[in-house]
């Protein structure tokens, strides 16, 4: 493969490869120094699989003070840095390079200090998503952005991505949801950014920081806001005979006055893909599901599913099943959150993130199923609807180099159709790599310069996560539009 | 050197001014509606660009929870534009009017640029939470779009959100897109009454962390009359049940009285406007920011060392406060900042605004990437220079 | 995710096979969340995506093994909790027995280690011989704290050894021989049952629960004539050629049984052994003169819970009420996928049953796993060990005996076989671990 160019290896940097690695033993005990190339190779690439490239070394620091010491080396060696959670990006935003180190988080993975009376918890940055809320569930907490990857991705990688989840309809996504971090800038500063209030005085750097993909510095620690979670959670299953029909409904329950917590859809393909695997009771025979879920105690829960219900019947729906135990509602939503996963077992797959306004929901299936036949490939949709963030999984063979070209092509041809209707790109998994070459289907160069200035005040010579974001042909500012 | 306004009508117009102005190296004062002139460091500028010229709703979808508004559209005509449809700014803006003894109408961009929100950010966010994309005019006189007008998108940096609160020292905003909430079906408020600052907050902390969806919480801390008010906000059947629960749980706090939504809505209204507080002229006006555990501490403390009239928001989050502006004018930062908070300036004379720095100022680092972060939007430093810190 | 393998590389079954596997792994990093060693150590080489990469670079490059990947690939437990989590099926099981082999064919291993894992492979599947052993190692123990202040791998993995070893040597159990036991009326049903090795030296008494809780319903046991170790052991080493030895004898043993008086299942009381007897026929998918007869014998494997649960077993007339911690077993929740059985019965026969928090995560011990990597067992027992306090039980019960050596220096509770409460509770014997327990005399 593939279409995406990356810039050559830097030879001076390759050369001194024996004096970086000493540097680094040096700042970390030699055995987080990963140097041979067999224990480089599985760090070679993320979630995104397609994109591969073998790091010049990586390093598992244990603490932010060897973070800092580290990236002041680095810098001063000019050496690229790839910062690395959980790896599981699906834009190879963690992709390394052949003359980059990659510095992983996945030691810092520790809960340093929760504080209820406040509803804050400030944790490592490399400590999964999903634990933080298993370490405050016990007292009714949880932490709310909730990507499907949940599970393994980490609070480093969420606030590099902004990343989302099914329940950010309602609690928002993960800007929404940070109060401070600590981050190492490359000169080996490490800064708190935020803190334990509300809002900040200054620039909001959250913003900032928050979605960078890793170019700005590495994220250490970080203070989540928390939440108590509400009394009951239900979800209930909406089949369509009609994909368009379950489009409207999504705008009809939205509009009628009611967000539930989450809206996912799935079509026929994703639905018994997951089935199979979460046993959960899907309906195999209609064209699109949506799973509709809402909070509250039972009987707010009864009166608000009434609600939707009936709404959902007047759009189509030829089922409605209601959960009905709480083990039922887990393995609901065990077959939405593994759906890509799950995907693995009938083939490979591209995920797409673009985003679309909810109208355009049904015109822009259709569209998607004609690129896709267009392109003799198979697709499974299964998204959150509730805010038409769209992740049509583009099904192919990746050991058939040709299907693979035709696949990424595809791609490209849907997330510019979520553009066209006024949508974006990638909605929570990042542009990385993936995405970088469209980035001016989006934006006006003029745009993309001012991200860029923002970008070389923290790395003003590309040494954090480079080649990625923007298109190679924009970094460095060229003269003229000079910074 | 006289100072020449224009009020230019759309955004082209002005992107030319700010590039003239960058030529020629002018500062340039940004005006939305006025109404908060008086707030933040004064600045000196050359020229005055009103932008209440460009106004207008440019989109509005109320199924996909969306409004675009230009920035000098005036806020309350966003708001009734919402409340027809049943809808509302998630953060519920305030109306700072009264508070600054300001006249002027409130525009979307000045609410913008000060990360305006009221007491629902407890609750859904501030109103850099809400926003979802923006354009603006760098100093540079280029327009810039960031962001766009759906929920979820991170294509390329979030420079739109860190409008929010910059007070007009990034660009000049144009355009703004808003996310949007349900109004709720009715309104519940619980009253406490004559609790102490420690049990409201208490009382506040317990509410909140309890899993009843309290959207607002308050107390308005004055001597005999303390009341501290927590708001449930929903369809019937579920206020009641929740406030039934909420009672029930905080019986140790008092039997609330209970206000339903039109008394509600004023109550909060006034919370939203710090009415309690407003005092004389003379007085000067700070917003704490605070972990809310500590909030009734700090307050006790300063208590013993001058008179102040205080309210609490956000569940003690937030604290306004008042005193006599012959008073001790570093006590109110120190102690908000040993209490891991910080304070803002809101309401003084403009000499004292001079000598007392509004802002909270920043830790060295920060600043230092703040004047770089300014340098990258605006490298002449025209955009309301000095208006939040100086050289800024 | 995409593989390259030449179509000389595919002619080969295992190969073959982890082809198959690896193009099911979509690299989404699920499985590392739940592994034990990554949860520790936090590299990406210590977590099954990691290991399964290693494998996968290995394999494609017809590479013999480098002490890098052995190092990451020895640390891996085979606990199988990254099966459980892989929602893509990734088959992990056969991926890693497959690379083992593979390790054990291409890389020499310096010799203090091949003396470690010889003894061991020799050892303990010869129950006599491990009896032996245990009195040995009870008078060597005396050199622990010698051996511990040396700073060889070795040395710690004697000392790890040798503290495994119990005070007391239990008895030799009438079941070390082939025999038949029936119950009282006319039998209900005839099931085979493994005798183990190791487990049946150091707590006989798991199986002599286990065979009064059967007869007592009607059902007639057999240990069959000439069955010994399943295999499973020498199996986690890379021993293929040793494993395939042991297991064909058990599958004769059985076949003979099956064709003779007839079985309508062969149980297992370590969900250890279960895990391998129930791959036998995956194991000699490609053995002409054993694939058949593999794949009958799996078939009508179980563990011993598994059939109790088919058993109409009558509700206690005096429930205890103690409260029991249950410890799931990798190979039970993970290997063989049981995962509320054992806690259905054991609630039914009156007991109060916790979950253990984290319970998806292993206790370290692994077959000889905390003989061989004690750093990290050592480190996982104690995490278990605090989880398990967290839910404050009088006993723990488990359906394994790796788990319960394991554990029962670490919990400060009484830890026994899910059969013994069982058979207890249905008007067996009170079991011998909680006779010196006060609070359990009153409640008994
Ligand atoms: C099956 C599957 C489902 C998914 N579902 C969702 C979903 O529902 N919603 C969603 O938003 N995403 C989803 N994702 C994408 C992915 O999980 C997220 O982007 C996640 O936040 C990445 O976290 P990570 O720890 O794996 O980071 P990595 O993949 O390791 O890195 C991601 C980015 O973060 C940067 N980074 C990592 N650590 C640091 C640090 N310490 N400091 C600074 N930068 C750092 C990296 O350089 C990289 O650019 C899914 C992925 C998979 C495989
Ligand atoms: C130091 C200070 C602190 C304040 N803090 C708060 C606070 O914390 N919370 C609060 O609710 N209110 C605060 N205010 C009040 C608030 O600034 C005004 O009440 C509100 O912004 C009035 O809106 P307006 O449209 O009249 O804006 P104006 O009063 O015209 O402008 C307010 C600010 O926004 C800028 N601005 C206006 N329009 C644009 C635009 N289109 N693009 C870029 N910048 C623009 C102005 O330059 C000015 O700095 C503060 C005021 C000051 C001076
Ligand atoms: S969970 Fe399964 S598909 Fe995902 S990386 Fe692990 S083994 Fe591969
Ligand atoms: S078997 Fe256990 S230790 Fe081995 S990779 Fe899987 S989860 Fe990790
Ligand atoms: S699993 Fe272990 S104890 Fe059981 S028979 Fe096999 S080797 Fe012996």
């Amino acid at each position: 493969m593939t279409q995406i160019a990356m810039p050559q290896p830097d030879p001076l940097i390759l050369a001194k490869r024996e004096r970086i690695i000493a540097g680094l033993q040096e700042r970390v005990p030699a055995q987080w120094v990963i140097t041979e190339e067999d224990e480089r190779r599985p760090y070679e690439t993320d979630a995104l699989t397609a994109y591969r490239r073998l790091p010049l070394a990586v390093v598992l620091p244990g603490s932010t003070e060897e973070v800092a010491a580290i990236l002041s080396f680095l810098s001063r060696e000019r050496v690229k840095i790839i910062p690395r959670g959980a790896g599981t990006s699906l834009s190879g935003g963690a992709l390394p390079q052949e003359d980059a180190v990659v510095v992983g988080v996945g030691r810092l993975n520790k809960v340093l200090d929760v504080d209820f009376a406040n509803r804050t918890a400030r944790v490592q940055s490399g400590i999964t998503n999903l634990a933080v809320t298993t370490h405050i569930s016990p007292d009714g907490f949880f932490y709310a952005p909730d990507p499907s990857s949940q599970l393994a991705c980490t609070i480093a990688g969420n606030i590099a991505m902004n990343s989302g989840g099914a329940h950010c309809l309602k609690y928002g996504v993960t800007t929404n949801n940070i109060l401070g971090v600590r981050m190492v800038l490359l000169d080996g500063t490490i800064v708190d950014f935020g803190g334990e209030t509300f809002d900040q005085p200054g620039y909001d750097w959250l913003s900032l920081i928050i979605g960078s993909e890793g170019q700005f510095g590495i994220v250490t620690e970080a203070t989540l806001r928390i939440l108590r979670a509400a009394e009951g959670a239900r979800p209930c299953l909406l089949g369509f005979d009609k994909v368009e029909d379950a489009g409207a409904c999504v705008a009809a329950i939205i509009a009628s006055g009611i967000i539930p917590v989450a809206i996912e859809y799935m079509d026929q393909t994703a639905i018994r893909i997951c089935e199979d695997f979460a046993h959960a009771g899907y309906p195999l025979d209609v064209a699109a599901m949506l799973i509709v879920e809402v909070e509250g105690a039972d009987a707010e829960i009864d009166v608000l599913l009434t609600h939707i219900e009936k709404v959902a019947r007047e759009h189509g729906a030829r089922i409605v099943k209601v959960s009905k135990s709480e083990a039922e509602s887990a393995a609901i939503w065990k077959g939405r959150k593994s759906a890509f996963g799950a995907t693995g077992r009938i083939a490979d797959y591209l995920c797409m993130d673009g985003t679309i306004p909810t109208g355009q929901l049904p015109y822009v299936l259709n569209r998607i199923g004609e690129i896709v036949a267009h392109h003799r490939l198979r697709v499974a949709n299964v998204f959150h609807a509730g805010d038409g963030n769209l992740h049509p999984l583009i099904l192919f063979n990746a050991n058939d180099d040709d299907e693979l070209e035709r696949a990424e092509q595809a791609g490209n041809e849907i997330l510019e159709l979520c553009v066209e209707v006024g949508g974006c790109l990638t909605g929570e998994h990042g542009v990385g790599i993936e995405k970088r070459d469209l980035m001016e289907k989006q934006f006006t160069s003029v745009d993309l310069d001012q991200q860029i200035r923002v970008k070389l005040l923290f790395d003003p010579d590309w040494l954090l996560n480079p080649a990625k974001v923007f298109p190679l042909n924009l970094h460095p500012l060229p003269l003229g539009r000079a910074a | 050197m006289s100072v020449s306004s224009l009020a230019p009508q759309n955004s082209l117009e002005v992107a030319s001014i700010v590039r003239d102005a960058a030529a020629r190296r002018q500062a340039i004062e940004i005006i939305g509606g006025g109404s908060k002139r008086a707030l933040g460091r004064p600045t000196d500028a050359a020229i005055t660009v009103d932008v209440s010229g460009l106004s207008g709703v440019t989109l509005y979808e109320p199924a996909e929870l969306v409004v675009s508004a230009r920035a000098g559209t005036p806020l309350q005509h966003v708001t009734d534009l919402l409340a027809q449809q049943g809808q509302m700014l998630p953060f519920e803006p305030a109306d700072y009017r009264p508070l600054l003894a300001s006249t002027g109408e409130p525009t979307i961009g000045g609410m913008v640029a000060t990360n305006l929100s009221g007491p629902r950010r407890l609750h859904v966010g501030a109103c850099r939470d809400a926003i979802i994309g923006c354009k603006f005019v760098n100093g540079r006189g280029e327009e810039i779009v960031s962001g766009g007008r759906v929920m979820k998108n991170v294509t390329g940096y979030d420079i739109g959100r860190a409008m929010a609160g910059a007070y007009g020292t990034l660009g000049v905003l144009t355009e703004i897109t808003f996310k949007v909430l349900p109004r709720a079906h009715a309104t519940l408020t619980l009253v406490y009454e004559g609790l102490s600052c420690d049990r409201a907050v208490a009382l506040m902390s317990a509410a909140v962390a309890s899993p009843f969806e309290v959207t607002a919480a308050a107390h308005i801390a004055e001597g005999n009359h303390a009341r501290t008010c927590l708001r449930l906000e929903g369809f019937d059947a579920s206020i009641t049940y929740r406030a039934g629960r909420l009672i029930e749980d905080l019986a140790e706090y008092g039997q609330p009285q209970r206000l339903d939504t039109a008394p509600s809505q004023v109550l909060w209204r006034e919370i939203g406007e710090a009415r309690s507080i407003i005092g004389p002229a003379d007085h000067v006006v700070w917003r704490l920011q605070l972990p809310p555990s500590r909030s009734a501490a700090l307050v006790n403390s300063l208590r013993a060392m001058m008179d102040v009239s205080v309210l609490y928001d956000w569940a003690g989050g937030l604290v306004w406060l008042s005193h006599a502006a012959g008073d001790d004018m570093t006590a109110v930062r120190t102690a908000a900042k040993a209490g891991g908070g910080h304070a803002t300036l809101i309401r003084a004379g403009e000499a004292l605004r001079r000598r007392v720095a509004p802002f909270e100022p920043q830790a060295t680092a920060v600043e230092k990437l703040a004047r770089g972060l300014k340098q990258a939007f605006d490298p002449a430093g025209i955009l309301n220079p000095g208006r939040m810190y100086a050289g800024i | 995710m995409q593989t390259s393998f030449s179509l000389a590389q595919l002619a080969d079954s295992d190969t073959r096979e982890s082809e198959k596997i690896l193009r099911t792994c979509v690299h989404c990093g699920f499985c590392t969340a739940t592994c034990p060693t990554y949860l520790l150590l936090g590299d990406e080489l210590d977590s099954p995506r990691g290991r399964i990469y290693l494998i996968k670079d290995m394999l494609e490059n017809g590479k013999k093994a480098t002490v890098e990947v052995a190092r990451h690939v020895d640390r891996c437990l085979s606990c199988l909790s990254c099966m459980s989590t892989c929602p893509s099926g990734v088959h992990y099981m056969h991926l890693v027995d497959h690379a083992r082999k593979h390790i054990e064919e291409t890389l020499p291993r310096p010799f203090a280690d091949r003396l470690m894992r010889a003894v061991l492979a020799t050892v303990l599947p010869r129950p006599e011989l491990f009896r032996l052993s245990l009195f040995a190692a009870r008078l060597a123990r005396v050199t622990s704290p010698l051996l511990a202040a040396l700073p060889f791998q070795w040395a710690k993995r004697t000392v790890a050894m040798l503290a495994l070893a119990p005070d007391t040597v239990p008895m030799r159990s009438p079941y070390s021989e082939p025999v038949t036991i029936v119950p009282e009326g006319p039998p209900q049903g005839r099931v085979a049952m493994l005798r183990g090795c190791a487990q049946g030296v150091l707590a006989p008494e798991i199986n002599e629960a286990a065979v009064r809780l059967l007869t007592r319903h009607g059902i007639e046991v057999v240990f069959a004539e000439g069955e010994g170790c399943c295999g499973a052991l020498v199996h986690h080493m890379g021993k293929q050629e040793a494993s395939h030895d042991q297991a064909r004898r058990n599958i004769d043993a059985w076949i003979s049984e099956m064709d003779g008086q007839g079985l309508d299942a062969i149980l297992i009381t370590a969900s250890g052994c279960g895990t391998t007897v129930k791959d036998y026929g995956f194991m000699f998918r490609d053995d002409n003169a054993y694939a058949q007869k593999a794949a009958r014998v799996a078939a009508i494997t179980r563990d011993v819970s598994e059939y109790v649960l088919t058993l109409d077993v009558q509700p206690p007339t005096m429930p205890s009420r103690l409260v029991v911690a249950y410890h799931s077993a990798c190979s039970m929740q993970h290997g063989q996928q049981i995962k509320t059985t054992a806690q259905g019965l054991l609630r039914k026969a009156g007991f109060v049953v916790k979950e253990v928090p984290e319970g998806h995560i292993c206790c370290g011990s692994a077959g000889v796993y905390n003989i061989l990597q004690p750093e990290i067992a050592g480190r996982l027992r104690e995490r278990k060990a605090a989880n398990i306090a967290k839910v404050t039980p009088s006993v723990v019960a488990t359906g394994n005996i790796g788990c319960m050596t394991q554990l029962a220096g670490a919990v400060g509770v009484p830890v026994l076989h899910t059969v013994e409460l069982l058979d207890w509770a249905s008007g067996g014997p009170l079991p011998r671990k909680l006779m010196k327990n006060a609070l359990l005399a009153q409640h008994g």
